[in-house]
C-alpha cells in the first residue's frame, strides 16, 4: 500500500499548511515559547557585544579598573547562565508543543478509523491502518520537533545576528548580506537534489526490506526449487542499487552540506577581514568590532548547518502527512442512523423482508431473505461455509449498509434507532471472541464503568464462567495477554458470553464457535447458551446442529438463499439438506452409506 | 572499543580507503588551524597599524587556498569513510541473506521473521554507524582536539590553554552521561510507542467487538490515555535532549570567560597580543565539536558492539543440511523406498514417524491420507531433505537421498506445498520460478495442466498481473493451482502434492488429476490429501495414524477392508452432497 508518491510543490505546501493548522489550539504555549526564544536570542547576540565593549573600552586603552570589570564580568556570566536556563525551557516548550500537536493528530486519525465502516477494513490491510495512526504521525512528529523548531530557532538567531551586525557596522553588514543569497541557493539546490536522491534511497531500502521479508517467509519454496543462487543474485542487485543510492547521498551531502557551508564561512571571513584591513588604511579600527563580527560569523553558520541537515526529514513528513490526510478524508463511513427521534426497542421482534445484499456490488451473497423472529424466540441459521449466515448477522449489527429489502425491529426499520439504543439492546457474541489486553474483569465490563464488580461477577456466574475464572491466579483480576492466547477457545467464548450478559441485551445474536472446544467447556457453553436465550429474541448461527434442536425456527441457507425452514423435527422429516447435515454430524457409517447411495 | 578490533577484517579489506580517509581527516584538522591564526595576525596588524595591501592580499590568498583545500578534502574523506561504512552494511547484508538461504527449516521454526528482519535492518545500521561515524568521531575528536590544543599551547600561550581547558572535560563527561540517559529514556519512549502501536493493532483487529458494544468513544478515550503516556515519555526524552545545548553553552561560556579574563591579564603584561587573544577564542570554538564527539563516541561504539555481536552470532549458526564430498552429480531416477524406523523433530520428545516401510515403483502414484498431525507432510519433507536425522534410510533409484547432491535431488522433485506461497511478482514469473528463461508457451502449458490458464486470462493484466503479498489477492484455489503450475513447469521426475487441492472444487480437482495422469505417464506422483477423491486412483494408498501406517492398498482394497478409509470415504461423499445443496 506504500506506493511511491510524487507530490507537486503546491500539494506539498497545502499539506504543510494543513499540518501547521494543528498549532492553533496551542497559541498560548507557542507565545511563551517565542518569548523565551526571543530572550535567548537576545542573550546570544549580546554576549559578543559585551566582549567588544571590554576589548575596546578597557583592554585596548589598558585601563583595567576592578569595579567596572567585576560588573562587566558578572553581567557576562549572569547572561550566560540565564540564557542557558531559558534555552533549556525554550527547547522543552517547543518539543512539548510538537508532541501535543502530534497527539491530537493521532487521536483524530484514530477516531476517524473508529468511525469508518467495515467495508474500509475489508479493503485495507490492518497493518497499513496501524501505520497511518502510529508510524506516519511519528514521521510528522520528527518534522515538528526538529525541522520546524530548528527553523524557527535558527531564523531568530540569524535575524538577531544581522541586527547586531547592522548596529556595529552598517557597511560591513551590507557586505555580509551577500552571503544570504548564496546560502539560499545552496540550500535550495540541496533540497531539490536531496529530496530526489533521499527518496530514491528510501525507496531502495524499502524494496530491500520487502525482498528480505518475502524471502524469509518463502524460504522453503526458494530452497525446494533450488533458487537460492538466483535470489541471492537478485537480492545482491537490489543491495547494490541501495548502496549506489547511499553513495549518491553521501556525495550530495559532501558537496552541499557542512563542507560547502564551511567554505562559505571562509569567504565571509575574507570579506570581513578585507573590509577591516582596507578601512584601516584610512583610519583606525576598533579591534573589539573585529572580534564581535568574527564571533557572530562563527555563530551564524551552525544554525544554517542544522537547518540543512533537517531538510530530508521535511520531505518524509510531507509524504507521511499526505497519507494521513488521505485517511482523514476517507469517505467509507460506517452506516449512519437516521435518529431524529429516540425510539426504544420494546419487545425485540425481528423481521427480515426480501433482503438482498452484495459486498462487492457484483455477486449477491444474500438473495431475498425473509423471516420473522417473534419476541423471546430463537431462530437458528445453518448452512455450509459461504452460505450467507454471517452476512445476515453483519447486516443486523449494522456493520454494512444494505440497499435492497428491509430489516425491522418492532416494526421499525433498523435504520431508525439510535446507535446506542441498538448497541445496548442487541448483544452479539462473535465466533472468535476477541479478548483485549487487560484483566478478565476489564474484558467482561469493557469500558462500561457503570457496571459494578458485583454485576461483572454476577454475569460470569450466570454463564458459569466463574468456575474457571475462580481457578485463575488473581481470579477476576487475572491478566489477559494479547488476544487472550492463554485461554482455550471455549474459555474465551465463556468470557464473551459474560460480556454480553453483563450488557443485558433484549436481542441476542450468536455466532457459535467452530473451533474445537473440550467437552467440559462444551457442556458449560451449552448450559450457558440455554440460560442466555431465555426471554430474549435470539438469532443464532449454529455449526453443531445439536445446539439448536430446540430452536423455534431453523433456516437452512445455501448460496445466499433460504432453501429449507422449519423446526428440527419438521426438517428431519423432510429429509433434505438439513437431514444430511444432521447425519453427517451424528450418523453412523451405515446410515451415511444409505443416504449416499440412495 | 573492542568492536573496532572485531571489524578489523573489514578495515584491513578497505585499508586503502580508511588510511587515505584518516589521512585526509588529519590534514583537514591541521588546515582548520589556519583561519583562526590568520584572524589573529591580521587583527594584530590592524591594531598596530602595520597592515599593508600586499600582506592583506597574501593572507586572503592563503585563506582561499585553505578554504578550497578543506572543501575538497572534506568531500573526499566522507566518500572514503562513510562510503566504506555503507559498503560494510552492503557486504554484511549480502552475507546475512546468503546465510538465510542456507539455513534449513529447523532454523526458521525457532526464529521469528520479525527478529531476523531486525538484525538485517537495525543492527546493520548500528554497525554502519560504528564503521562510519564511529571512526570519524574517534579520529576527528583525537586529531582536531589534539591539534587545536597543541596550536593553542605552543603558538599562543600554554598557561592560558591550561586554564581554559579546565571546564572542557566536564563537557565530555556530561555529554556521555546525557547520552546514556537519553538512550534509556528513549528506550522507554519507544516502548510506550510500541504499546500504542499494539493498542492500535488490537483496536483494528477487534473493531467488530468495539462496534458491537458501541464502545468507540471509550476506546478513543483509552487511546488518548495511551498516547498521553507516549507524550509524557517523550517529554522526558525532550528534557534530556534539551540539556545538551545549554550545558555546552555554559561550559564554553566559562571557558571563554576564563580565556578573556586571564587573556586580558597576559595582554596587559605583554605576554600576549590582542590578535592572539582573538585567535585563541576562535580556537576555543573549534574545541567544542571534538569534546562533544568524544561523548558521542562511547554511545555509538556501545550500540555498534551489541549489534555486531548479534549479527556475528547469527552468522555463526551452523548450516545443517549439506552435501557430502562424494555426492553424486546426477539426477536421481527410479523407485522410491522409505525404510524409516523412527523420526523425531529436533526439540520434540515424541517420535513423529514410526516404522514407515514402503516402496513405490517409478511411474506410479502414491496416495497418503490420515488425520491432521498424522505425519503426512513430514513424510514428504524427509523426501525433499528439509529435515534429516531419522533412523533408517530413504532410497531413490537404489541410492540413499544423501548420496545425491541436494541440488540434483531437488531438481528431480516438483513440490507443491500445503501453504501456497507466491512471490510479489507477475503470475508468469511465479510459474517460471524455477526457470526464468521459460518461454510463454511453456508457462501457459503448465498453467493449462494446472487448470488455471482460463482464470489467469480473466485477470486484468493476464499473465503479467502482479500477485503475492503486494499484488492482487487471489482465492486459495487460484493460489494452489498457480503453485501446481510452478511445480509442473519443471516437468519433474517426482511430483509431490501436499494437500494442494484442498481449496479447489471437486470438478476442478478431477480435471487437474486427469490432465496429470495423461501428461505424466511414466513419472512418479505422491499426493497427500484430506479429500480421498484426490488419491482414489493411486497405485498405492497408505493411511497414517500417529506416524504409523494403519492401512495400505488400493482404493478397492481399502473399501473392502471397511475401516477408517471407508468410513471417511462415505462421510466425505455426504459432505460433498451437502456442499451442493443436497443434490
Amino acid at each position: 500500500m506504500e506506493e511511491k508518491m510524487q507530490l507537486s510543490e503546491r500539494e506539498q505546501r497545502k499539506i504543510l499548511f494543513r499540518l501547521l493548522s494543528y498549532t492553533k489550539p496551542h497559541k498560548k504555549m507557542i507565545s511563551i515559547a517565542f518569548v523565551l526564544l526571543l530572550l535567548t536570542t537576545i542573550g546570544d547576540i549580546f554576549l559578543p557585544y559585551l566582549v567588544k565593549i571590554f576589548i575596546d573600552d578597557y583592554l585596548t586603552p589598558g585601563k583595567l579598573e576592578f569595579q567596572p570589570l567585576l560588573i562587566l564580568g558578572s553581567i557576562y556570566m549572569g547572561i550566560q547562565i540565564v540564557k542557558a536556563v531559558l534555552m533549556f525551557f525554550q527547547f522543552v516548550k517547543f518539543q512539548e508543543i510538537a508532541l501535543y500537536i502530534i497527539q491530537q493528530l493521532r487521536i483524530d486519525v484514530f477516531s476517524k478509523v473508529q468511525s469508518l465502516g467495515l467495508k474500509y477494513f475489508d479493503k485495507t490491510p490492518a497493518g497499513s491502518i496501524v501505520s497511518r495512526v502510529t508510524n506516519d504521525t511519528e514521521a510528522i512528529k520528527d518534522m515538528f520537533v526538529t525541522v520546524i523548531a530548528t527553523f524557527i530557532q535558527s531564523g531568530f538567531l540569524l535575524t538577531g545576528i544581522f541586527i547586531a551586525m547592522f548596529i556595529l557596522n552598517v557597511k560591513l553588514a551590507l557586505f555580509c548580506v551577500i552571503i544570504i543569497p548564496i546560502l539560499l541557493f545552496v540550500m535550495n539546490l540541496y533540497r531539490k537534489l536531496s529530496s530526489r536522491f533521499y527518496l530514491d534511497m528510501r525507496e531502495r531500502l524499502s524494496q530491500l526490506n520487502a525482498k528480505l521479508a518475502e524471502s524469509l517467509s518463502g524460504m522453503s519454496i526458494i530452497q525446494v526449487f533450488r533458487q537460492e543462487k538466483r535470489l541471492r543474485q537478485e537480492f545482491g542487485d537490489i543491495n547494490e542499487q541501495h548502496y549506489k543510492a547511499g553513495m549518491k547521498n553521501i556525495k550530495i551531502d559532501g558537496l552541499l552540506l557542512r563542507p560547502a557551508i564551511d567554505l562559505i564561512y571562509i569567504f565571509a571571513l575574507i570579506i570581513v577581514l578585507s573590509y577591516f584591513g582596507i578601512t584601516s588604511f584610512q583610519h583606525s579600527v576598533e579591534i573589539g568590532v573585529i572580534y564581535a563580527f568574527i564571533n557572530y560569523l562563527d555563530r551564524f553558520f551552525e544554525p544554517v548547518n542544522q537547518m540543512m541537515m533537517r531538510l530530508s526529514l521535511y520531505q518524509q513528513a510531507i509524504v507521511a502527512g499526505s497519507r494521513v490526510f488521505r485517511l482523514l478524508d476517507e469517505e467509507e463511513l460506517a452506516p449512519v442512523q437516521k435518529d431524529e427521534e429516540t425510539i426504544a426497542i420494546q419487545q425485540g421482534r425481528i423481521e427480515f423482508k426480501n433482503l438482498s445484499f452484495s459486498y462487492d456490488g457484483k455477486r449477491d451473497v444474500l438473495k431475498n431473505i425473509s423471516f420473522t423472529a417473534t419476541p423471546g424466540e430463537t431462530v437458528a441459521l445453518v448452512g455450509h461455509t459461504g452460505s450467507g449466515k454471517s452476512s445476515i448477522i453483519n447486516l443486523m449489527m449494522r456493520f454494512y449498509e444494505y440497499e435492497r429489502g428491509e430489516i425491522l425491529i418492532d416494526g421499525e426499520s433498523i435504520r431508525h434507532f439510535t446507535k446506542p439504543e441498538l448497541r445496548e439492546k442487541m448483544g452479539l457474541v462473535l465466533q472468535d471472541p476477541f479478548l483485549f489486553y487487560g484483566t478478565v474483569k476489564d474484558n467482561i465490563r469493557l469500558h462500561n464503568e457503570r457496571l459494578t464488580d458485583e454485576e461483572v461477577k454476577e454475569a460470569a456466574r450466570f454463564v458459569q464462567a466463574h468456575t474457571f475464572i475462580d481457578r485463575l491466579e488473581d481470579s477476576f483480576d487475572h491478566k489477559v495477554v494479547e488476544r487472550g492466547a492463554t485461554f482455550s477457545s471455549g474459555q474465551r467464548q465463556l468470557i464473551a458470553f459474560a460480556r454480553t450478559i453483563a450488557a443485558n441485551p433484549k436481542i441476542l445474536v450468536l455466532d457459535e464457535a467452530t473451533a474445537n472446544i473440550d467437552t467440559e467447556t462444551e457442556e458449560a457453553i451449552q448450559t450457558a447458551l440455554a440460560k442466555m436465550r431465555k426471554g430474549r429474541t435470539t438469532i443464532a448461527i449454529a455449526h453443531r446442529l445439536s445446539t439448536i434442536q430446540d430452536a423455534d425456527l431453523i433456516l437452512v441457507l445455501h448460496q445466499g438463499e433460504i432453501v429449507e425452514r422449519g423446526t428440527h423435527q419438521e426438517l428431519l422429516a423432510f429429509g433434505g439438506l438439513y437431514h444430511k447435515m444432521f447425519l453427517l454430524q451424528n450418523g453412523a457409517v451405515e446410515r451415511l452409506e444409505d443416504v449416499v447411495n440412495g | 572499543m573492542k568492536v573496532f578490533l572485531e571489524l578489523g577484517w573489514f578495515f584491513k579489506q578497505e585499508k586503502k580507503a580508511y588510511i587515505s580517509g584518516v589521512f585526509l581527516l588529519l590534514i583537514v584538522a591541521l588546515l582548520q588551524l589556519v583561519p583562526p591564526k590568520v584572524i589573529g595576525i591580521i587583527a594584530d596588524h590592524i591594531n598596530e597599524g602595520t597592515i599593508t595591501k600586499a600582506m592583506l592580499v597574501e593572507w586572503v590568498i592563503v585563506l582561499v587556498g585553505v578554504g578550497i583545500a578543506m572543501y575538497v578534502l572534506r568531500y573526499y574523506w566522507r566518500i572514503m569513510i562513510f562510503g566504506s561504512s555503507v559498503k560494510l552494511s552492503k557486504i554484511l547484508r549480502n552475507r546475512l541473506y546468503q546465510h538465510f538461504t542456507n539455513m534449513s527449516p529447523a532454523f526458521y521454526q525457532k526464529s521469528r521473521v520479525g527478529d531476523l528482519m531486525a538484525h538485517a535492518t537495525n543492527d546493520l545500521s548500528a554497525i554502519q554507524q560504528t564503521a562510519g561515524a564511529g571512526v570519524l568521531t574517534l579520529v576527528d575528536s583525537l586529531s582536531t582536539g589534539g591539534f587545536v590544543i597543541i596550536a593553542m599551547a605552543f603558538t599562543i600561550s600554554w598557561k592560558l590553554t591550561l586554564i581554559c581547558l579546565i571546564p572542557m572535560p566536564f563537557m565530555a563527561m556530561l555529554t556521555s552521561w546525557f547520552g546514556t540517559m537519553l538512550h534509556k529514556s528513549f528506550y522507554k519512549a519507544q516502548e510506550a510507542f510500541s504499546s500504542l502501536n499494539d493498542k492500535t493493532q488490537e483496536s483494528i483487529s477487534g473493531i467488530k467487538v468495539i462496534k458491537t458494544f458501541g464502545q468507540e468513544q471509550e476506546d478513543i478515550e483509552d487511546f488518548r490515555k495511551q498516547s498521553e503516556d507516549v507524550v509524557q515519555k517523550n517529554i522526558v526524552v525532550a528534557k534530556i535532549d534539551s540539556l545538551y545545548d545549554p550545558t555546552i553553552s555554559i561550559i564554553t561560556g566559562i571557558s571563554f570567560f576564563l580565556s578573556i579574563a586571564f587573556g586580558a591579564k597576559y595582554v596587559l603584561n605583554d605576554e600576549l597580543s590582542i590578535g592572539e587573544l582573538i585567535s585563541f577564542t576562535t580556537y576555543l570554538g573549534l574545541l567544542i565539536w571534538p569534546m562533544l564527539a568524544f561523548g558521542w563516541l562511547f554511545n555509538i561504539v556501545e550500540r555498534g558492539r551489541a549489534s555486531y555481536d548479534r549479527v556475528a552470532t547469527l552468522l555463526r549458526e551452523k548450516v545443517e543440511i549439506t552435501d557430502h564430498d562424494k555426492a553424486l552429480d546426477t539426477l536421481p531416477y527410479g523407485d522410491i523406498q522409505y525404510q524409516i524406523a523412527e523420526f523425531t523433530y529436533p526439540g520434540d520428545s515424541q517420535p513423529l514417524l514410526n516404522d514407515i516401510f514402503l516402496s513405490l515403483n517409478a511411474g506410479e502414484t502414491l496416495g497418503i491420507v490420515g488425520k491432521t498431525g498424522s505425519g503426512k507432510t513430514t513424510l514428504l519433507k524427509l523426501l525433499i531433505r528439509e529435515f534429516e536425522g531419522y533412523q533408517g534410510e530413504i532410497l531413490f533409484g537404489g541410492q540413499k537421498l544423501q548420496d545425491y547432491k541436494l541440488e540434483k535431488l531437488r531438481e528431480a522433485i516438483g513440490y507443491v506445498p500445503q501453504d501456497h506461497f507466491l512471490f510479489s511478482a507477475t503470475v508468469a514469473e511465479n510459474i517460471a520460478f524455477t526457470d526464468p528463461t521459460a518461454t510463454s508457451e511453456e508457462i501457459e502449458h503448465a498453467a493449462k495442466l494446472a487448470n488455471i490458464h482460463d482464470d489467469i486470462l480473466q485477470f486484468t493484466d493476464g499473465y503479467q498481473t502482479i500477485v503475492g503479498e503486494r499484488g492482487v489477492s487471489l482465492s486459495g484455489g487460484q493460489k494452489q493451482r498457480i503453485s501446481i503450475a510452478r511445480a509442473l513447469l519443471m516437468n519433474p521426475e517426482v511430483l509431490v502434492l501436499d494437500d494442494s487441492l484442498s481449496a479447489v472444487d471437486a470438478k476442478t480437482e478431477e480435471a487437474i488429476l486427469s490432465s496429470l495422469r495423461q501428461n505424466r505417464k511414466g513419472k512418479t506422483t505422491i499426493i497427500t490429501s484430506h479429500r480421498l477423491s484426490a488419491i482414489q486412483h493411486a497405485n498405492l494408498i497408505i493411511v497414517l495414524e500417529n506416524g504409523q501406517v494403519i492401512e495400505r492398498g488400493t482404493h478397492e482394497d481399502l473399501m473392502e477392508l471397511d475401516e477408517w478409509y471407508k468410513e471417511m470415504y462415505v462421510h466425505q461423499q455426504l459432505e460433498e452432497l451437502v456442499e451442493h445443496g443436497g443434490h
